[in-house]
C-alpha cells in the first residue's frame, strides 16, 4: 500500500510580480519599518478567511523557509519568495475548495493530496483534519491547510528514505527513529 | 473529563499538582491547548493523564536545566546539554547526540525553551518506540499512518510548550 507516488508540482501560472508592486506590499507589511518582516507582522498581514489570527505556526514555518540569515524575519529580497509561496498556495486552495466555502473539507482534502501524489487511507484523512483543523469545523481553513501540507511533505520525505521498498513500513533502531523524527521538525 | 474536553478546573488541578500554579493563567492555557489542537486529544489519542505526566516532567526538566545553568544565564552549553540528556536517563550514541546538538545549538548555547522542546521529543519518541518494540530488541516496525499520528501529536505538544513561552518559567 503506497502512500506516495512521484510528486508533480502543480503548474504555476503567475508571471513574476513587478518589483515596485512587491515593495509597496513589503512596506505596508513591515509596520515598524525595520527593513525586516517579523513573524507577527506577517501574521497580521495574512488572512485565513475566518476572522481569527493566521496560524502562528504556519507563519513560523514560512518565515524560517525563506529567512536565510536566521534573523527571525525576512528582508525585501527574501520577501519575494514568501509572496510567491503564499500566492501559489492561494491558487492551490482556490482550486481544491470546489464549493467555494473558504474551507477544505475531507473530500476536497482527499482530492488535493491525491493530486499532489499521495496515496493515503480514508481514515488517515480523518486524522489529518482532526490534527490540523484549529477552527473545529471538521474542515481546514487556508492557514491550517498550508501547515498540514508542509508537515505531511516533510514527514513523507523522511519516511521514504527509510522505506526502501515503498510498502509503507519501516524497520528502524531506536536511534534511527530518534534522528528520523528530529530531522523532520 | 466531561465530554472529551479539559475544563479550566482540571487544568488548574494539573498546574497545582506540578507545583507551578500561579505562573500561568489557566484561561490562557486552555486557549493554547485549543490553538495546538490538543483539546480534542485529551479524551482521544493522547489522554489527560499523559498530559498531566508531561506537565510534571516539566518540573524535573527545569531542575536539571537549572543545575547545569551555573551562570544563571538562562542557557546551557552544548556539552552541558549532552550531560543533561544523560542525567535524564538517555544513553545515546555520539551520532545521535550530534544530531540533537545540530538541531538545538544556537552559537553553542541552548535556552530553556529549546531544552524543553528537546526533552519533550525524547520522552515522546522513546515512549512510541518502546510501545512498538515489545520484545526489547532495539528494533521496531513502524507503519506510515502510525508514525504520522505519533508525529502529529508530538508536534502539537511541542507547539503547546512553545506557545507557553517558557523563557520566563
Amino acid at each position: 500500500m503506497a502512500y506516495h507516488s512521484p510528486y508533480r508540482a502543480p503548474p504555476h501560472i503567475n508571471a513574476p510580480p513587478d518589483q515596485s508592486f512587491l515593495w509597496n506590499i513589503f512596506q505596508r507589511v513591515d509596520k515598524d519599518r525595520s527593513g525586516v518582516i517579523s513573524d507577527s507582522e506577517l501574521q497580521q498581514a495574512l488572512s485565513n478567511g475566518t476572522w481569527t489570527p493566521f496560524n502562528p505556526v504556519t507563519v513560523r514555518s514560512i518565515i524560517s523557509m525563506f529567512d536565510r540569515e536566521n534573523k527571525g524575519g525576512v528582508n525585501f529580497n527574501e520577501f519575494a519568495g514568501v509572496w510567491k509561496y503564499i500566492t501559489d498556495w492561494q491558487n492551490i486552495f482556490r482550486t481544491y475548495d470546489r464549493d467555494n466555502s473558504g474551507f477544505i473539507d475531507k473530500n476536497e482534502l482527499k482530492q488535493a493530496l491525491t493530486g499532489f501524489g499521495y496515496r493515503l487511507s480514508d481514515q488517515f484523512y480523518g486524522t489529518l483534519i482532526d490534527k490540523f483543523d484549529r477552527q473545529r469545523k471538521g474542515q481546514v481553513a487556508f492557514d491550517d491547510f498550508i501547515q498540514c501540507c508542509i508537515v505531511l511533505q516533510r514527514l513523507t520525505d523522511v519516511f521514504r528514505r527509510y522505506d526502501t521498498d515503498q510498502d509503507g513500513w519501516i524497520q528502524v533502531s531506536y536511534e534511527q527513529y530518534l534522528s528520523m523524527v528530529f530531522n523532520i521538525v | 473529563i466531561q465530554d472529551g474536553q479539559i475544563t479550566a478546573d482540571e487544568l488548574q488541578a494539573c498546574l497545582t499538582q506540578s507545583g507551578i500554579s500561579g505562573t500561568y493563567k489557566r484561561e490562557n492555557m486552555l486557549e493554547v491547548l485549543d490553538r495546538c489542537c490538543l483539546q480534542r486529544d485529551m479524551s482521544g489519542t493522547m489522554g489527560f493523564n499523559e498530559f498531566k505526566e508531561l506537565w510534571q516532567a516539566l518540573n524535573a526538566w527545569k531542575g536539571t536545566f537549572v543545575s547545569f545553568d551555573r551562570d544563571h544565564s538562562g542557557t546551557i552549553e552544548g556539552q552541558e546539554l549532552q550531560q543533561a540528556i544523560r542525567t535524564l536517563g538517555y544513553n545515546l550514541s555520539p551520532q545521535a547526540m550530534n544530531c540533537i546538538m545540530k538541531r538545538y545549538s544556537n552559537h553553542g548555547r541552548i535556552p530553556f525553551d529549546d531544552f524543553v522542546s528537546c526533552s519533550v521529543r525524547l520522552r515522546a519518541l522513546t515512549d512510541h518506540f518502546r510501545r512498538r518494540d515489545t520484545n526489547q530488541s532495539g528494533n521496531a516496525l513502524f507503519q506510515y499512518d502510525d508514525v504520522s499520528l505519533n508525529f502529529f501529536n508530538l508536534l502539537n505538544i511541542t507547539f503547546f510548550f512553545f506557545f507557553l513561552n517558557l523563557k520566563n518559567f
